[in-house]
Formats: C-alpha cells, structure tokens, sequence
C-alpha cells in the first residue's frame, strides 16, 4: 500500500521543482548569493585591493571600511572580497574540470571494459594511494607554484573520486536489463547516455560536486595558510588569517573575517544538498 | 482457541480500503481469501497481524483466545508474534536473513532461545528435521532452493509454536513442484488444530487447502462458502469472473485449440528459419543446465520453455537470443533478425525501461530510431487499453500490469519477428495476467511473428504455445 508522496512529478518544469525547495536549502542559497554577491560586488567598490596607505595602519571598521584597515594599511574588506573570488572561481573551476574528467573517463572505462578499464583503473589507484594534498603539493613544487598550478593540482586530485563513483555506477546501469532491451532495440549509445546513464548519474554528481567546491575552498586556504598557496600580496583566505594572527589582539575581526566567510561556503553548501534520491 | 475480526475498517485519507464485518477463524479449517491485487486482502493479514503501515487508519476489534485487541492500537499484539500468532512471508529466499545460517535463524524464534541458546538450536534443529530439511541447518539460505527456503521460512514462522498463522501470498514466485510442498506443509499445521488464513490470487492453492474461500473486491467480501463450492461453481459474477481468467479455461480467438485434432498451425514447417541452434549446452559455475538442446523456430511458432524455478529456461532463452555465449553448439540467427526484429519482454518490466526518465521520452526514442506508421503509437495505446496521459510517467509510477502492456507496445512497435518474453505476467494476478496476455497475443496473431514464453505456470505453457519444451534443470 503506498502512502502519500510528495515527491515532484518528473515532469514538472524545473522552476517548480526550485520552488519546492526546504527552508534549510533556502537558507543555505541565500547565504551562498549573498557571499557571491559581495565577492563580485567588491571588485568596484574597493578596485585594488593591493592598495597601501601606511598612514591607514590598523584603523578600525567603519561605515567606509566596513572591517578596517590592516597592518600595511589595505583595505580588509577588499581583500576579502577579492579572497572570496578567488576562492570560489577556482574550486568551481577545479571541481568542473574533475566531474567532466572523473565522469567521461569512468563511463569510458565501464563502457569499453577490457584493457581500457585496466589503464584507468590502475591510475585511479596510483592517486587514491596518495593524500590529495601531496598531490597539490607535488604538482605546485614541480611547477614553481602559481594560480595555475594549484587549478592542475586539485583537479588533478580530485578526478579520482567521479572517476571511482562513476565506473561503479555505470557498469551496474550498463548491464541491467533496461541497457539489454535499448540494446535489442538498436537505440545506439547516445540513447544510453542520454536517458539510462546521465538520469541515473545526475543526483550523485551534484552531490559530490556540492562537497567538491567545499573540499577545494578548504584545501586552498589551507595552503595558504601555511605558505605554500597563492604567493602574496594577492589576497587569499587562508593567508589572510595568517597575515592577522599577530595583530589578533588589536584587531580581530582582522583574522576573524576570513574564518567566517570559509565557515559560510561550508555551512551553505552542505545545506544547500537536498535528500538524495536513493533509486 | 478461534480466531474473530468484527467491524475491521481501513481508511487512508478518507477512502476506504478494506471493510470486513465479520470474519471467523476455527481451528481445522483453513480459510483462504482470493481477489486481485488492490482488493485489500494484503492489509486485512497486517491489520489482524497488527503491522498496519503508519498513514493508514483502522477500526475494528480482533479477538483471539477470548482477549479483544483493539486494531487501531498496533503494540499491544506484539507480544503475540511468534507465540501466539505468526506471519509466513512471501518470496522466503528474500525474507530470510542472508548474513545468517538456517539453524541460527530459525532458533531466535524458539520460545526458549534467549535464555538457553542450547535447547533453542536443539529445538531449530527437530522443526527443521521434521520438514525434512535438516541437511539445511549449517547453510545459509542463498545455497537453498526455492522448496527448501519455503519450508525454512515455514519452520522459522511456526517454531515459536503460534497457533495463527497468516500466509500472505505464499506461493508467490514458486514453481509447481515447491507449490505441492507449501501445501503439505500447510495442510499439516491446520490438521493439528492451528488456525490458517491464506491470502492469495493463486485459485488452485484455495483448492487444495479446502476449508472456506473468501472473495474479496473493492475492500469488501463478496462471496463466502466452502471452496469447493465457491472455486468450483460460484454464485457471484465477479467469481466466475475471476475463475475465468484461470490460463487453463482462456477462450480468447488467438487460443489455437489443439484438442480438435485439426491443429490449424499457422507456422509454415517448411518456411525460413528464424532461430536454429545445433546441440547447446550452458552451464554455470561447474553445473550443467542443459545440454544437447537443439531448436528451430520458424515464422508464426509458437513455443513454451517451462520448467522449474532455477531450472535455466531464462538462460535458455538468453542463448537462443544471443544474448549469452552457449558453452557448446551454435547458435544460428537468420539475417533478417538484425535490426532489432527481436525482442524481449522482461518478468519486471519496471527495470527493463529507463528507470528516472518518463515513458513517453523512452518510447519517442524508439519511434525515432524506428520510424513505424505515423500514429502507430497512439493506436497500439489504445488496442491495450492504456491512456496517453501514463506516458508522462516514470516507470515506478505505473502499476506492473500496464507497465508489461507498455513493453508489449514497445516490442510491437519495431515490428518484430521475434519476441521472447520471460515470465512476463509472472508478478500479476490472474485478471491482470489474462488482460495482458491477451494484448501480448492480439499483437502476435495480428503480426504473424513468433514467440518463445518462459514461464513456470504449466496451465499457461499449454494454452499459449504450440509446442512445449520442458527444461528440468
């Protein structure tokens, strides 16, 4: 006997779907467009963010410099948006880069089988074997460091995850019977990819790649914050702590500010992730 | 010691879904309750059972051993279960526990387990003998067959010495031969003076266990009496109804009538080939399922693979389809099979669809590929009786019945000269079964095609095929 759902037609449009969202998931987006806003918003407000005026030395919030100024006499506000920019471009860049490789290179594995399979595979392995952090450490030494490189290494650490989660899931959807039946059909791959695996994969891709961009947020400021990240005077969240902790007696919000806005993107996003659909 | 239901009522959100007046149960004489699926005979074992799901409201008393128990008050009976009063449930290869051996499972019901684990082993041990499965104790049950699992379900169900015991559906999914057993079995525990209540769509099993037979539709009885009487010559036309939709009395225009002696074949045995295979053979795991099986099906042919549960007729039909590689012989396809001229219907057609995708998407899809008759679709919809509106559906929002009749449409629409359908109506009751076998076959007269049924149902074997192939495993 079923009970009554209130589960959303499949075939509602999208926007109705949205509107069917919890009120934690509201809360959570909210934070996520406001934090987002601010990082886009800043970049007129306070254009440079690297501009000094030694006179400024630790002043206060006010109405104008909302959270002061620091010991070089820049703008803390500015920073952090530029930071929050930053941070956010790249792990959504990061995390983009990992689902689209992690996710074509695992259908292809479980897909091809054989040989193919093997390869992968084994590279997957390769990388689980070592921390991810290493492996951003070891590409950034290699390459002198750099925005860039620290891009190639978390993707790079990343990929392995979709890759895994994909390969498992696509081989048990590929050798169901609803893969036989397409396949005595004669409906072709795209068929496949587009109504038995993508349906099926979706859901867990946007969950993982929800804690994806929260994992690569936290990985970069924490290079930062022990000087192997982004090198100075380009603003960074983890830096930025480090840069405040001396005057933490002075000025707290100094280091307090960062803190909190990584607090936010992790709080956001992991509210933001609905009830996952367990087929 | 009886058993009374009085005034039992279930309702969710305000419409009712069963109501039974009055219902008693004596020791010695089994009672069974017949009807389709829907008719509310699965919820009249939990409402007396007392594990009626939490949305769905109930009234009504229940009165066994003289104390009365409230329906709506589910917690009370608990302490009833095993002892007093006991569930045998349905598919038992998926209700025993798979992480656990026999004698370990069936022991944790005994009345004496928790306190002297010892005398509880002992005692998993005597009910396992006595049903002549104590060779089981040490293995667990996914090494069982389908009797065997049936009748460790049974000795785990009844171990705690309950005098109810409630059967809902439980020759579901077995084949004829575990069937007898079951019946035995239950034969045995109301001869020594238990109550049994049977909830089943499986006629023949009412028969055999006699006692009264209850016919049930749209939540209420519609008929009583002896089975005998009732399955046998009944009063109510929803009876005849259903008594008619026994495979073995179909008198459909497709059914080619063999007993005439004039066999009116439309198979051509001269015709082109279609399927030859040359002394096959497949195994798995170092045990043989068949071998030396050679086969021609032509235009038209209709044949049944019956046999069995685990006997290989699927595995056989996987071969003949090319679907798996034969361990010995040769499988032959004529040319004219490529291009997806052949076609499977699936025993649960909800995983054989596109599982998070609307109906209608996977089927434009075929339509697209295929390109059949404009308007061919929206045609078959309605010789299967099904509304266009199902299409904007998922598959698990689509009841089993018209979910096969949307395979059989599926299959059709490429117009096939092959179709093997594997148990296809095996997980519906008997109207639906006879409603979709009926479109499954309109289609297969209408288009000449041939078809090769899997099934365990001996009765439908016959009635549907020309020529039945029994695979013994």
């Amino acid at each position: 006997m079923s009970t009554a759902t209130t589960t959303v037609p499949a075939h509602w449009p999208r926007w109705q779907r949205l509107r069917r969202l919890s009120p934690t998931q509201r809360c959570a987006a909210a934070a996520l467009v406001l934090l987002g806003l601010f990082a886009v918003a800043g970049a007129w407000v306070w254009p440079d963010p690297a501009a000094q005026d030694l006179s400024r030395f630790l002043e206060p919030p006010s109405l104008a410099e909302p959270l002061g100024r620091d010991h070089l006499g820049r703008s803390v506000a500015g920073r952090l948006a530029s930071a929050t920019r930053l941070s956010l471009a790249t792990a959504v860049a990061c995390v983009a880069t990992a689902v689209v490789a992690g996710a074509l290179a695992g259908v292809l594995a479980a897909w091809r089988g054989g040989i193919v399979d093997t390869v992968l595979h084994g590279l997957s392995e390769a990388f689980v074997a070592l921390p991810a952090l290493l492996v951003v450490l070891l590409v950034s030494a290699m390459s002198g460091g750099g925005l860039w490189t620290l891009y190639a290494g978390l993707a790079l650490a990343q990929w392995v995850e979709y890759f895994r989660v994909v390969r498992a899931r696509s081989a048990l959807v590929l050798s169901g019977p609803a893969v036989e039946a397409a396949g005595l059909l004669q409906l072709g791959p795209l068929h496949v990819l587009r109504r038995h695996l993508w349906p099926d994969l979706r859901p867990l891709l946007t969950t993982m790649a929800t804690f994806g961009v929260g994992t690569s947020v936290l990985a970069l400021s924490t290079l930062g914050f022990v000087g192997v990240g982004i090198a100075p005077p380009t603003p960074e969240l983890g830096l930025m702590i480090t840069e405040a902790f001396p005057y933490y007696d002075e000025a707290p919000w100094m280091s307090l500010a960062p803190a909190l806005v990584l607090a936010t993107v992790l709080v956001g996003l992991l509210g933001l992730r609905g009830k996952e659909s367990v087929s | 010691m009886n058993m009374h239901v009085q005034g039992l009522v279930v309702t969710h959100t305000g419409r009712t879904l069963l109501d039974v007046d009055d219902l008693r149960l004596e020791r010695g004489r089994a009672v069974t309750i017949v009807g389709e699926s829907g008719s509310g005979k699965s919820l009249l074992a939990h409402a007396v059972m007392g594990t009626l799901g939490a949305g769905l409201e109930a009234q009504g008393r229940v009165v066994i051993e003289g104390t009365s128990y409230d329906v709506a008050e589910r917690r009370a009976r608990r302490r009833l279960w095993g002892r007093v009063m006991a569930l045998l449930p349905q598919e038992p290869v998926l209700a025993l526990d798979p992480t656990m051996r026999v004698r370990g499972q069936v022991a944790e019901g005994a009345a004496s387990f928790w306190s002297d684990r010892r005398s509880g082993y002992r005692a998993a041990e005597e009910v396992l003998g006595t049903l002549g499965v104590a060779g089981a104790a040490r293995r667990y049950p996914h090494t069982l067959s389908g009797g065997m699992a049936q009748r460790v379900a049974f000795a785990a169900a009844t171990i705690g010495g309950a005098r109810v015991l409630i059967a809902d559906e439980p020759s579901k999914g077995l084949d004829d031969h575990a069937r007898n057993d079951l019946t035995v079995l239950l034969h045995r525990h109301v001869t020594a003076g238990g109550i049994l209540l049977t909830i089943t769509h499986d006629l023949d099993l009412g028969r055999d266990l006699g006692g009264d037979v209850l016919v049930m539709r749209d939540a209420g009885i519609v008929e009583r009496g002896p089975a005998h009487q009732v399955l046998i010559t009944p009063s109510h036309p929803y009876t005849r109804r259903l008594l008619a939709a026994e495979p073995g009395r179909w008198r459909h225009l497709w059914v080619r009538d063999r007993t005439s002696g004039a066999t009116e074949r439309t198979a051509d045995p001269g015709g082109p080939t279609l399927v030859q295979t040359d002394r096959v053979a497949k195994g798995f795991a170092g045990r043989t399922l068949f071998s030396d099986v050679s086969l021609t099906i032509r235009p038209g042919d209709r044949l049944a693979l019956a046999g069995p549960s685990g006997s290989g007729k699927t595995t056989l039909g996987n071969v003949l389809l090319r679907l798996l590689q034969p361990d010995a012989g040769s499988v032959r396809h004529t040319q004219e099979l490529a291009g997806g001229r052949l076609q499977k219907l699936y025993q649960d057609p909800a995983v054989a669809f596109p599982s998070r995708v609307p109906i209608g998407a996977a089927l434009a899809d075929v339509v697209r590929r295929h390109r059949p008759a404009p308007g061919r679709l929206t045609s078959l919809l309605a010789a299967m009786r099904l509304d266009e509106s199902l299409l904007q559906r998922t598959p698990g929002q689509v009841s089993g019945g018209e979910l096969q009749r949307l395979s059989i449409i599926r299959a059709i629409l490429v117009d096939p000269l092959l179709i093997f359908a594997d148990e296809p109506t095996s997980r519906l009751d008997l109207v639906t079964q006879e409603e979709t076998m009926c479109c499954l076959m309109e289609q297969v007269e209408r288009s000449g095609c041939a078809l090769v049924l899997v099934t365990h149902n001996q009765a439908l074997a016959h009635t549907v095929a020309d020529r039945v192939l029994a695979v013994a495993g």
